[in-house]
C-alpha cells in the first residue's frame, strides 16, 4: 500500500524532466534552423535589403485573411539606386544607430520595446510624413533635430536631440523603409499608409 | 490562419481568458479540498468552478473565433483543466507515501512522518 | 602653491575617509549583526544581498522618475530622457535579482555539499568585479548615455536592446563572473557530495550562462536579431529563472518546513519537466509579429495554454500539504512573503499572462501597455518576493536564528512593507491594464496602429489619469520598500527567544 510506483518515484521523474527538457530544446533548435532560414535577407518573409529602391505598401490581403506588405515599382530612397551591398551598408548604419541611440527605450520595433512613443514598424508608411513627396525630407530634418521639428500631437511628448548627423539619419530612414517590408504575419492591424486614398 | 478578435468582443475574451485560468485554479483548489475534507458540498462547488471552466472556454472559442486547429486547443483546455488535478493530486498521495500513516484524507504532521 | 593646495585636499580626503568609517562603524553599532553567524558562504552570500537591496531600490527610484515623464514630458528632458531612466529601471531589476539568486545559491552551497567553498577567494573576487563592473555600466548609463551609429557605441556605451542593453565589454564580464560562480558551484558539490537539487542547479546554471551568449552579437536583419534576443530574454525569464527560484524554494522548504529531500526532489524534477516542457517551446508566443513564419502563432498559443499547468500543479500540492506544516513556521515573514510569492505567480504569469497572449487577441495587445502591467506583476510576484523571503531567511541566521514568528516586537514593520509592496505593484499592474486596454481598443483597433492613432490613445483622459494612478501606487511600492529596508536591518534585534529547529522527517 505504502510502496512507491513507478510513476511517483524520484528516479522516474528525474528522467521525464530529462527527456522533457532535452526533447522541447531539439524541437526548438530544428525549429530555429528553419526559421533563421525563411527570415533571411532576400527571403519571401525578409526582403533583401536592396528593396528600399522600391515603392512599399501595406495593405489586407483577402485571400491570406491578413495585412500584407506590397513591394510596388522602383521608387528611390534620395534619389538614387542603390546596389545591394550599398544597400546592406545603408541599412546596417541605420540598425546600428538605432541601437547606440537607444530607440528601443522608447519606442517599440516590431511591436518590442518601451512604450513612451509610437511604434516604429510600419513608420515609414505613416500618415504624419503627410505626403510622400515631403516624407524623406520631413524625416531626416526630425531626425536630426527632433526639438524644433517635434510631432507631439498634442502630447507634449519630444523626442530629444540624440545627435544623429545627417548620414546616420539616412541610414535610418533606410533601415525604416526596409523593416516596413518584413511580412509580420498582419502585424500591425488595420494600419492605413500614405499611401492610402482618403 | 487565425481570425482576430472583433472589437467588441474585446472585453469579453479578456475575461473569459482569465476566468479560465481562475475557474481552473479555482476547481483544483475544490477538488484537492474535497479529497483533504471530504464533503459533498465542497465537491459540488468544484464540479460548479468547473463548469465555469467549460462555459469560459465556449465564450472564448466564440470570441476568438477558433476554427480548426484552434478547436483542439478549446477541447484541449477543457479536458486537460478536468484532468490534471486528479492526476497531480495522485502523485502527491503516492509521492508522499511513506510519510504518512494513511495515504488518503490526512492531516498528519509531515514533520514526524 | 601647488603643493600646499595638494597636501589640502589630501588632508581633506584623509579626513572625509576617517568620517565616513567612524558613520559605518555607527551603523554596525545600530545593526548589532554578528557575522561570526554566517558560515564563510553565508558571509558572500549576504554581499550579494546588500548590493541586490541597492539595486532594488534603483530599480524603484529610475522606475518613479520614467512614470513621472509620462505624465509631465518635460521633466529632465535631455538630462535624463525617458529612454535613460526606463532603460536604468528595467536593468537594474534584472541585475538585482540576479545577485539575489547568486547569494541564495552561496548561502546554501556549503550546507548542501557538506563542505566548504572550493573558491571562496575567486567568489570574492568575483563580487567585487561583478559590482565594479555594473557601477560602470550604470554611470555610462547616465553620464555618457549615447554614441554614433558604429560598433564602438555597441561596446563601450549601450547595446540598445531592451533589458539586455549592457555593453558588450560588460557582457564578456558577466560570462566571465558566471563561469566563476559556476565553477564554484560544481567543484563545491565535487568536492562535497552532489544530490538532486545539485544536479539541476547546475545544469540550470549552464542553460543560464550559454543563453546569455545567445544575446551578445550584433545583426543587421532585426528579424534575426529579435529571434535571438528572445532566446536570451524568454528563456531567462520564463524557463531558466524558475527553474533556479524552484531550486531555491526546494531547499528552502527542506530547511524552513523540513519537508523530506526525497520528496522535495521529486517535484523538484516534476517541475522541471513542468516548466521546460511549456515553457522552452512557450517560447513561441514571441515570434507571432516579428517576421518569423507562421507555425509560431499555432505553437505559441498552444504552449500558452499549457503555460498555467504549473500552477495547477502548485495549487493542488498546496492544498495537499496544508494542514500538515503549515504556519509552524518561526520566520513569519519569510513565509508570508512565500505566500506572496505563490499568489504573485499566480496572477501575474497565469492569468496576466493568459489574458493576452492569444494571437487573435495579441495582435492588438502586443507592444502596448497591456506588457506594461503583465511585467510588473509577473516579475515582482515570481522573483522579487522570493528574493525578499530569503532576504528574511537570511537576517534571521544572521541574528543567531532567533524567533521570527508570532508574537515579536515591531511586527507591524514587516507586515506594513508587505502591504505597501504588494499593493503598490498591484495598483501599478491595475493602473496599467486600464490604460493598456484603452490603447489597444483606440490605438491598434480603432487607429489602426499609426502615429495619430498612438497619440490618440495616449491623450485619452482614460490614459492620462491611469499614468497619475500608476505614478501613486509607484511612490506606495516606494514607501513599502524604504520600511522593508528599515525592518530588514532591525527585525529581531534585542529577540532573545530562539526559533525552533527544524528537523527533516
Amino acid at each position: 500500500m505504502n510502496e512507491t510506483p513507478l510513476w511517483a518515484s524520484e528516479s522516474f521523474w528525474k528522467k521525464t524532466a530529462i527527456w522533457v527538457t532535452a526533447g522541447s530544446f531539439l524541437i526548438l533548435v530544428v525549429l530555429t534552423m528553419d526559421s533563421l532560414s525563411k527570415t533571411s535577407a532576400g527571403s519571401k518573409r525578409v526582403p533583401a535589403y536592396s528593396v528600399i529602391n522600391k515603392k512599399i505598401d501595406y495593405q489586407y490581403d483577402k485571400e491570406l485573411h491578413k495585412f500584407m506588405p506590397v513591394i510596388g515599382e522602383t521608387e528611390l530612397l534620395f534619389g538614387k539606386e542603390y546596389s545591394e551591398e550599398e544597400a546592406r551598408q545603408l541599412v546596417d548604419l541605420g540598425k546600428k544607430t538605432t541601437q547606440a541611440k537607444n530607440c528601443m527605450n522608447c519606442h517599440t520595433l516590431l511591436g518590442n520595446g518601451a512604450y513612451y512613443a509610437p511604434d516604429l514598424t510600419k513608420a515609414w508608411l505613416d500618415k504624419g510624413w503627410i505626403s510622400k513627396e515631403m516624407r524623406e525630407d520631413m524625416m531626416v530634418k526630425f531626425l536630426m533635430d527632433p526639438e524644433n521639428n517635434a510631432r507631439t500631437y498634442g502630447s507634449n511628448r519630444k523626442m530629444p536631440n540624440l545627435k544623429i548627423t545627417e548620414q546616420e539619419a539616412k541610414g535610418v530612414i533606410a533601415f525604416l523603409k526596409w523593416m516596413s517590408s518584413i511580412d509580420t504575419n498582419g502585424f500591425p492591424y488595420n494600419f492605413k499608409t500614405i499611401n492610402a486614398e482618403e | 490562419m487565425i481570425e482576430p478578435v472583433a472589437l467588441e468582443d474585446f472585453f469579453i475574451t479578456f475575461f473569459s481568458s482569465a476566468l479560465i485560468i481562475l475557474a481552473g485554479a479555482g476547481y483544483a483548489l475544490l477538488f484537492s479540498w474535497s479529497k483533504v475534507n471530504p464533503s459533498i458540498r465542497i465537491k459540488i462547488a468544484a464540479y460548479v468552478s468547473y463548469a465555469v471552466l467549460v462555459l469560459a472556454v465556449a465564450v472564448l472559442t466564440r470570441a476568438a473565433h477558433f476554427q480548426g486547429y484552434w478547436l483542439i486547443i478549446s477541447v484541449l483546455m477543457a479536458v486537460g483543466y478536468f484532468f490534471a488535478p486528479i492526476g497531480i493530486w495522485h502523485l502527491c498521495v503516492k509521492t508522499h507515501a511513506g510519510s504518512n500513516l494513511k495515504n488518503n484524507n490526512n492531516n498528519n504532521n509531515n514533520n514526524r512522518g | 602653491m601647488n603643493t600646499s593646495g595638494l597636501n589640502e585636499a589630501a588632508q581633506k580626503a584623509a579626513a572625509l575617509c576617517e568620517k565616513s568609517r567612524a558613520c559605518v562603524n555607527d551603523f554596525k553599532a545600530w545593526v548589532q549583526l554578528d557575522s561570526r553567524n554566517l558560515s564563510d558562504g553565508q558571509q558572500l552570500a549576504v554581499k550579494y544581498f546588500i548590493v541586490a537591496v541597492i539595486l532594488f531600490f534603483a530599480q524603484i527610484l529610475f522606475g518613479l522618475l520614467a512614470a513621472t515623464q509620462f505624465i509631465f514630458p518635460g521633466f529632465l528632458y535631455e538630462i535624463l530622457d525617458f529612454s535613460v531612466n526606463r532603460m536604468i529601471h528595467i536593468n537594474a531589476m534584472i541585475v538585482w535579482m540576479l545577485y539575489g539568486f547568486i547569494g541564495c545559491v552561496y548561502w546554501f552551497l556549503e550546507e548542501e555539499s557538506g563542505t566548504e567553498i572550493v573558491g571562496l577567494k575567486l567568489g570574492n573576487i568575483a563580487f567585487w568585479v561583478l559590482t565594479a563592473a555594473v557601477t560602470l555600466v550604470v554611470l555610462v548609463y547616465l553620464l555618457v548615455q549615447i554614441g554614433p551609429g558604429k560598433d564602438s557605441s555597441l561596446w563601450f556605451i549601450n547595446e540598445g536592446r531592451e533589458y539586455i542593453e549592457a555593453p558588450r565589454w560588460a557582457d564578456i564580464g558577466i560570462v566571465v563572473v558566471m563561469l566563476i560562480f559556476f565553477y564554484n558551484v560544481v567543484a563545491t558539490f565535487s568536492k562535497g557530495k552532489w544530490s538532486g537539487i545539485a544536479g539541476v542547479l547546475t545544469l540550470d546554471l549552464v542553460a543560464l550562462a550559454g543563453l546569455y551568449t545567445a544575446g551578445m552579437f550584433y545583426m543587421t536583419n532585426i528579424t534575426h536579431e529579435q529571434y535571438w534576443w528572445w532566446w536570451v530574454i524568454h528563456l531567462w525569464v520564463e524557463a531558466t529563472w524558475e527553474v533556479l527560484v524552484g531550486v531555491i524554494m526546494a531547499w528552502s522548504l527542506m530547511k524552513l518546513l523540513g519537508v523530506r529531500r526525497k520528496i522535495v526532489q521529486t517535484w523538484l524534477y516534476i517541475e522541471v519537466a513542468l516548466m521546460f516542457g511549456s515553457g522552452i517551446l512557450g517560447l513561441g508566443h514571441h515570434y507571432f509579429w516579428i517576421g518569423t513564419p507562421e507555425y509560431w502563432l499555432t505553437i505559441g498559443g498552444f504552449f500558452s495554454a499549457l503555460e498555467p499547468i504549473p500552477l495547477v500543479a502548485m495549487v493542488v500540492h498546496a492544498v495537499y500539504d496544508s494542514g500538515s506544516h503549515a504556519l509552524k513556521s518561526g520566520n513569519h515573514p519569510a513565509l508570508a512573503w512565500i505566500i506572496a510569492q505563490a499568489f504573485g505567480n499566480f496572477f501575474g504569469a497565469g492569468v496576466w499572462g493568459f489574458m493576452h497572449t492569444l494571437p487573435q487577441i495579441n495582435l492588438y495587445t502586443h507592444g502596448t501597455q497591456w506588457s506594461a502591467s503583465h511585467g510588473h506583476l509577473a516579475f515582482f510576484g515570481a522573483y522579487a518576493t522570493i528574493n525578499i523571503a530569503f532576504f528574511y531567511l537570511a537576517i534571521q541566521h544572521w541574528r543567531g536564528d532567533v524567533w521570527m514568528g508570532g508574537g515579536s516586537q515591531n511586527a507591524w514593520r514587516w507586515k506594513w512593507a508587505l502591504g505597501l509592496l504588494n499593493g503598490g505593484v498591484l495598483g501599478m499592474t491595475i493602473a496599467l491594464l486600464i490604460a493598456g486596454y484603452e490603447q489597444s481598443f483606440i490605438e491598434r483597433a480603432v487607429e489602426g496602429s499609426t502615429w495619430g492613432g498612438y497619440f490618440t490613445a495616449q491623450n485619452h483622459p482614460s490614459f492620462q489619469s491611469a499614468m497619475i494612478w500608476r505614478l501613486f501606487f509607484g511612490g506606495m511600492t516606494f514607501a513599502g520598500f524604504i520600511l522593508l529596508v528599515w525592518d530588514l536591518l532591525t527585525i529581531g534585534k534585542g529577540e532573545t527567544r530562539k526559533a525552533p529547529e527544524i528537523i527533516e522527517s
